[in-house]
């Protein structure tokens, strides 16, 4: 394809493509852009909700104030190893249970709809559960779980409280409620898959992990990478469950980002340092978004 | 993964509804719109009828006064009244929790009290009260409630461990505190004996445990002009309490109540409670249960105060009508209804000796008496205050986590130092400084 070409052809469809593409570009600019900018302004002033004192200009400060803050230097390394575990976790657990479901064994729909049932459940609501899922003491049902498959070794634990097992106890009950997403996406993606290319691997003498290794995954490769990429984006964005179960304890050890901007606006007041702090996050994950995003096309390339 | 949006959505939903509610107003006479918490069923129930009263006896007195009453939700009460105060949406008279007040006076947003409540009133009404609503020099807000602070005992269990019951005048001191949990924990099946609400987290580690550390002649911040928590949260008295609560924790005295019913149950023989444990632990123990004040770390047993409280705003049309309605609120069966309601302490004197509760002689009546003696101490007077509580908590998180107590104390201290120099030591100016000189 050469590039002359392809200008023309853009050309000609510009003005009906800039119609058609407008609603949307009017929600991203309204809702998106602009409000991306006014953080941004808002992150170089000393902005604060309601204060009589007059607004000032205060340069990189919001900036050099958060990065010397030690809760957000810990919030910022708590989404990373969040989504660091969070992401293979999740899109691995969604594929395998993907898979199953495309056995076509009975009952597929019935686990189909148990699997997803999670991700229709409000976060909230799946969090409260959860409290009490990890209730301290023998009679909490993880610590009873864990108490009946080790044969009564295991010790109880308080886990939300604990600041070792609070970060794990959050990601499993994320990667829990979000696998059936990932996993409805894939299986559109798996069942798309033309029943020919694995008969004509199997005549080939391919065995079952051959036909995984060599037809499923290059053929699923765009769900794929979707299902990596918004999980990612998702990932990041962890709130809820450290508002409701552990409001960032103990001693830091699940706050997040998110949670700490909330807590600068609406229990400080502080909107200038909650913008900075939302600006240096947004460019993080567009940062990370764009390295998948090249990581994938060069793949696809050399594919 | 999290699917929803965050929940500023839903509060900016929740404050637009409330702008378009508030543009119905004025359609006949004068309307006094009302904003409060919504808090327990009965509060509720108790608030509506009041409104209705009043909106009654107006109609008889031929005025065409009438008060329109909306309620919030408490989870996020205080940023939805921030947003709205932005907007300069906020209605005439306005409830809000106690320690939240000195922010709005600061912001301009408030009207003084002093020159608008009969003097009659004001000088019916608990001393408690008055010091809460109190910010350069004038009042501001007053609450139809104060709240109580005190430590439940299970009577049973300290006559079996030969324990002393104290009382106002002779508490416990700190020696005799520890070796009353020790002698206790000697008798109980899992050694742990003492019941601090760990479970409420919040807003109660600053208002159940920073008595402790002022009893022991330690505070949150310099009370003398509020500019300076170096040096006190994290001087030594402070550090020494905190480190007190913090042996508790360690030797595995302190049950953490997850369940919120170690008390009621009678695995801990002591639990730091509040007013709205009463019903519960009273139906439970019985004849059983004892009111007692806090262990003496120095200074005098020290207990916390503060509740909801009433304000009018500085941008209502009808101040007048605002501040008669609260003094209707203030006639002793109203101050009654409401505490029988929610259970607090009554703020006014009339309605605290016709409580069954509260009156000399009642079972609750240590809380009043602690409200009236000085005892009680109420949180910071300055709008640092939501900085300060919340630095406080994230200390005794870490504290609680077995961190050390200097390094954490010190290190809110410095956050709330900080937050007090970027405000320029909150001076009054602007609008405050009009209201405050009104």
């Amino acid at each position: 394809m050469s590039k002359p070409n392809t200008g023309r052809r853009l050309n000609d469809q510009t003005a009906a493509g800039w119609l058609l593409a407008a609603p949307a570009m009017l929600g991203l600019v309204l809702f998106i852009l602009l409000p991306f900018l006014v953080a941004l302004g808002m992150a170089f002033s000393n902005l604060r909700l309601g204060s009589p004192l007059p607004l000032e200009f205060v340069g990189i400060k919001q900036f050099q104030r958060i990065f010397a803050d030690p809760d957000f230097l810990r919030a910022l390394a708590n989404n990373l190893l969040f989504a660091a575990m969070v992401v293979p976790l999740q899109t691995l657990l969604a594929l395998g249970l993907a898979l199953l479901l495309n056995q076509g064994l009975r009952g597929t729909v019935f686990f189909r709809t148990l699997f997803f049932m999670p991700v229709v459940f409000p976060m909230s609501l799946i969090a409260v559960v959860w409290v009490l899922i990890y209730a301290p003491g023998p009679n909490g049902m993880m610590n009873g779980f864990l108490d009946l498959i080790t044969l009564g070794a295991w010790e109880p634990r308080d886990f939300l409280r604990d600041p070792l097992l609070a970060m794990p106890a959050l990601m499993l009950l994320s990667v829990w409620q979000g696998a059936g997403f990932q996993m409805v996406i894939l299986l559109a993606g798996l069942q798309q898959i033309p029943r020919d290319l694995y008969e004509a691997a199997s005549l080939d003498g391919a065995g079952s992990w051959n036909r995984f290794r060599y037809v499923t995954l290059p053929q699923l490769r765009n769900p794929l990478i979707f299902v990596v990429m918004i999980t990612t984006i998702l990932s990041f964005r962890l709130f809820d469950q450290v508002q409701i179960m552990t409001r960032g304890g103990p001693n830091g050890a699940t706050t997040t980002v998110m949670y700490e901007a909330v807590q600068a606006v609406f229990t400080r007041q502080q909107v200038a340092r909650a913008s900075a702090m939302t600006v240096v996050f947004f460019l993080l994950v567009l940062l990370v978004t764009w390295v998948q995003r090249r990581l994938a096309r060069q793949e696809r390339e050399v594919a | 993964m999290n699917f929803r949006r965050p929940p500023f959505f839903a509060a900016t939903l929740a404050l637009a509804l409330a702008a378009c509610d508030g543009e119905r107003s004025g359609a006949a006479g004068e309307i006094v719109e009302i904003w409060a918490h919504a808090g327990q069923e009965s509060e509720r129930r108790v608030l509506r009828e009041q409104v209705a009263r009043f909106n009654a006896l107006q109609s008889d007195m031929q005025s065409d006064l009438q008060v329109r009453l909306t309620l919030i939700p408490e989870g996020s009460y205080n940023a939805q009244l921030q947003a709205a105060a932005v907007a300069g949406d906020l209605p005439d008279l306005l409830e809000f929790d106690g320690p939240f007040l000195y922010t709005y006076v600061w912001q301009g947003r408030l009207r003084p009290l002093d020159a608008l409540l009969p003097e009659g009133v004001q000088a019916g009404l608990l001393p408690s009260i008055i010091e809460q609503g109190t910010y350069h020099g004038r009042l501001w807000s007053v609450g139809t409630f104060d709240s109580g602070l005190g430590l439940y005992a299970d009577r049973v269990q300290l006559d079996q461990a030969g324990i002393r019951i104290p009382d106002l005048e002779s508490p416990w001191d700190a020696t005799e505190f520890d070796d009353a949990l020790e002698r206790l924990a000697a008798l109980d099946a899992d050694g742990q004996v003492l019941d601090l609400k760990l479970n409420y987290a919040g807003e109660w580690y600053t208002y159940g445990l920073s008595p402790l550390i002022q009893s022991a002649g330690g505070d949150l911040i310099d009370r003398t002009d509020h500019l300076r928590a170096e040096g006190v949260l994290d001087g030594q008295s402070a550090v020494g309490a905190m480190r007190r609560i913090q042996s508790w924790i360690i030797k595995g005295r302190v049950d953490p109540n997850i369940d919120d019913a170690a008390f009621a149950t009678r695995r801990v023989a002591l639990a730091l409670g509040g007013h709205w444990n009463y019903p519960r632990y009273s139906a439970r123990l019985g004849d059983d249960l004892l009111l007692l004040p806090l262990p003496d770390l120095g200074q005098g047993p020290k207990t916390g105060q503060g509740s909801w409280c009433w304000t009018v705003t500085a941008d209502s049309r009808y101040p007048q009508a605002a501040v008669d309605f609260l003094a209707f609120l203030l006639q002793p069966e109203q101050v009654l209804a409401m505490s029988e309601a929610n259970g607090a302490v009554p703020a006014t004197r009339e309605a605290i000796a016709r409580s069954p509760l509260y009156r000399p002689g009642g079972p609750l009546d240590l809380f009043v008496r602690q409200l009236e003696g000085g005892y009680a101490l109420p949180r910071p007077a300055t709008p640092a205050y939501p900085v300060i509580t919340a630095e406080f908590q994230k200390a005794f998180d870490r504290v609680r986590g077995g961190a050390e107590v200097q390094s954490a104390l010190h290190r809110a201290a410095r956050v709330i130092d900080t937050e007090i120099k970027d405000n320029q030591g909150y001076p009054l100016i602007g609008r405050a400084r009009e209201e405050a000189l009104r």
